[in-house]
């Protein structure tokens, strides 16, 4: 018998699906932690804070008078759901607001002047220092002031994903450990389960070969304001849920057999720390992997695989 | 051999033997994320030019290949990767020409040209941005970067080559597009991100010049150098009723100061133009991805993202 229909290739894919499963149950469960602690819209009012800060309206306003100010304009408060902090803001709606607030003195129709002046107006603080430097290169065109001020968001967006990415990195990490803790999902022992019983490998085998049909999570990206092409909005897609097969398999395969002092040894440390290791690789990590023992398992591109390119097909024509 | 130590080594075995089988043969550019950032949203990139190597004359005008464009080969003190410059509608641009049938090998010459990363002369090796940059043995080296068009070439202005590509007898149109926007819909593309680079990897592209119909789904929005509108895509002279040829409306890139763009500075959403176009990465894209990506994450599902620059108004 070769390699590539060995047991050693089937544990092999066992482990991989083991730790792609593990990996959605820990995504899905960082997605619920990041909704019951509103982190994205946290971030982002982090984010924006630090924008508009130190920057008092009138000369004894609060130093926190012009980002009160922001959150109280129209159109911020018309996005609000639920008085929670949006999870997204346009440059252009921050462009627009900042513009208004500081032209709030002028009606009617907004020249590059009156801009500029709204900002020399400010008592010293942070808005009036970025503001004005950003306006006073901007050729005394107001639309170019106007892209000044998103580019500055763009550029503070940034600086909230960075944080968003960190913080989300630390939280699958304590999530993976919890995880691997509370189902006793030992690397080696599965291991050892799946070389040692032959009908259980076969069973996880068939059962990735279903996963491995289903369609990858990811990311997408969408230009949602079709007004301003150059922010587009991304969105996760850990997708899918795991069926009952996959669960019951799951629960073949882990769980605590007797005392946690019976369980504990050098060997099950080591088979948690290997899980907790892969979970921080990302489901879809593991789904490319999978895939990739699947093609080699059932030697070349598997049927499945191949269906898969029509299906992203739809009349209006091919997308890839 | 105990039964876990046999799979412990078998285990490490197998992963020696099975990793050349899952690693992947495409080409990948690497690019600083600074770089991105700053250029994703914006047609043109000055830079100073590096003339290496030259066309003689213009590439005639007919079909295919036969694009009427003039290339330059050289080095540039920005992008900092394998690259070309291309100069449409050649014939037309003599004092141009004539200026570059000047240049010394190496010479430096100030550009601003539209920036375009697409795989079309890939090569087999990944091109890494920073990495010294070969000097070009011939006039189309391989690579994966290139202005083109070039807006400007020393102190020439080349934005009136921003036409129909066409002289005397011939007019070299693109390939049609559904036959077109098929291929680039279907573009393979994945991306990867580290702390400093975004990778953009894929393989050989064709299909270079598509001639569309592209009806605006929203408003221009002007980036400085240029505009930039979400359009939907069809075949010239499609019904209204038709299906587009795109899942998505896909970013058309406009330099101003050509006609194209002083065409779409008046339109608004829902009106239409026929134009000649070439594809590029869509880099706003690549970033808006890179960004969403999540520890070693790799992305492949939307293939490669791309965009359109409109070099020609169609009638």
């Amino acid at each position: 018998m070769g390699l590539f229909n060995s047991t050693v290739l089937d544990v092999i894919i066992g482990l991989v699906f083991v730790y792609l499963l593990l990996s959605i149950l820990c995504t899905a469960a960082n997605e619920w932690v990041a909704a019951i602690t509103k982190r994205r819209g946290k971030m982002l009012e982090k984010g924006i804070h630090q924008l508009l800060e130190k920057q008092p309206t009138k000369p004894n306003a609060s130093p926190d008078a012009f980002w009160t100010a922001f959150y109280e304009h129209p159109l911020l408060t018309s996005i609000k759901h639920d008085k929670n902090h949006p999870t997204y803001i346009s440059p252009r709606t921050f462009a627009a607001i900042v513009t208004d607030l500081l032209t709030a003195a002028k009606p009617g129709v907004v020249k590059y002047e009156d801009l500029e002046t709204g900002a020399k107006d400010l008592p010293e603080g942070n808005v009036k220092k970025s503001v004005l430097a950003l306006v006073q290169r901007s050729n005394e065109q107001l639309e170019t002031a106007q892209n000044a001020i998103e580019g500055w968001f763009n550029d503070a967006m940034d600086r909230v994903t960075g944080w968003y990415k960190r913080r989300t990195q630390i939280w699958t990490l304590v999530i993976a450990l919890a995880l691997t803790l509370f189902a006793n999902a030992d690397t080696i022992h599965i291991g050892r389960q799946l070389w040692t019983d032959p009908v259980l490998r076969a069973a996880v085998v068939e059962e990735a070969k279903v996963r491995a049909q289903k369609p990858r999570p990811t990311v997408s990206v969408e230009y949602k304001d079709e007004d301003d092409p150059t922010n587009p909005t991304v969105t996760r897609n850990e997708g899918n849920q795991l069926s009952d097969r996959e669960r019951d398999l799951l629960g073949q395969m882990l769980g605590w057999h007797g005392s946690f002092r019976e369980n504990l040894g050098w060997s099950t440390l080591l088979g948690w720390l290997l899980t907790v290791l892969a979970l921080s690789m990302g489901a879809p990590f593991w789904f490319d992997l999978l895939n990739k023992f699947m093609n080699v398992r059932f030697a070349g591109k598997s049927p499945d695989e191949a269906s898969k390119k029509p299906e992203k097909q739809d009349a209006k024509g091919p997308r890839a | 051999m105990q039964p876990l130590k046999r799979f412990q080594v078998s285990l490490f075995v197998a992963t020696l033997l099975l990793s050349p089988l899952v690693c992947r043969a495409d080409i990948t550019v690497a690019l600083t994320k600074g770089f991105v950032k700053k250029y994703k949203d914006q047609a043109t990139i000055p830079t100073t030019f590096r003339v290496d190597k030259h066309h003689n004359t213009p590439n005639p005008i007919g079909s295919g290949s036969e694009d009427g464009d003039v290339h330059i080969a050289g080095r540039d003190s920005v992008v900092k990767l394998p690259m070309v410059a291309e100069i449409i509608n050649g014939k037309r641009e003599n004092d141009t020409f004539k200026f570059l049938m000047q240049t010394t090998a190496g010479q430096a010459v100030p550009i601003v040209g539209v920036w375009r990363l697409w795989f079309e002369h890939p090569g087999s090796d990944d091109q890494i941005q920073g990495q010294t940059v070969p000097v070009p043995t011939n006039t189309n080296p391989d690579h994966i970067f290139e202005f083109h068009p070039v807006a400007q070439f020393g102190n020439f202005n080349c934005l009136d080559s921003f036409l129909p590509i066409a002289d005397q007898s011939n007019e070299f149109r693109g390939y049609s597009a559904d036959k077109a926007f098929g291929a680039y819909e279907q573009r393979p593309g994945t991306i990867t991100e580290t702390n400093t680079a975004i990778m953009i990897t894929s393989n050989k592209a064709g299909y270079n010049y598509a001639e569309f119909e592209m009806r605006l789904t929203g408003n221009p929005k002007d980036v400085g150098d240029g505009y930039i509108v979400l359009a939907n895509v069809y075949n010239a002279g499609a019904p209204a009723n038709a299906d587009p040829l795109t899942e998505e409306p896909r970013r058309m890139i406009f330099v101003k100061g050509s006609l194209p763009a002083d065409k779409v500075a008046t339109m608004k959403k829902g009106d239409k133009l026929h134009v000649l176009g070439i594809p590029r990465v869509n880099l706003n894209e690549v970033y808006a991805v890179a960004s969403g990506l999540q520890g070693h994450e790799e992305y492949s599902e939307g293939g490669l993202p791309y965009e359109m620059i409109i070099v020609a108004l169609l009638k």
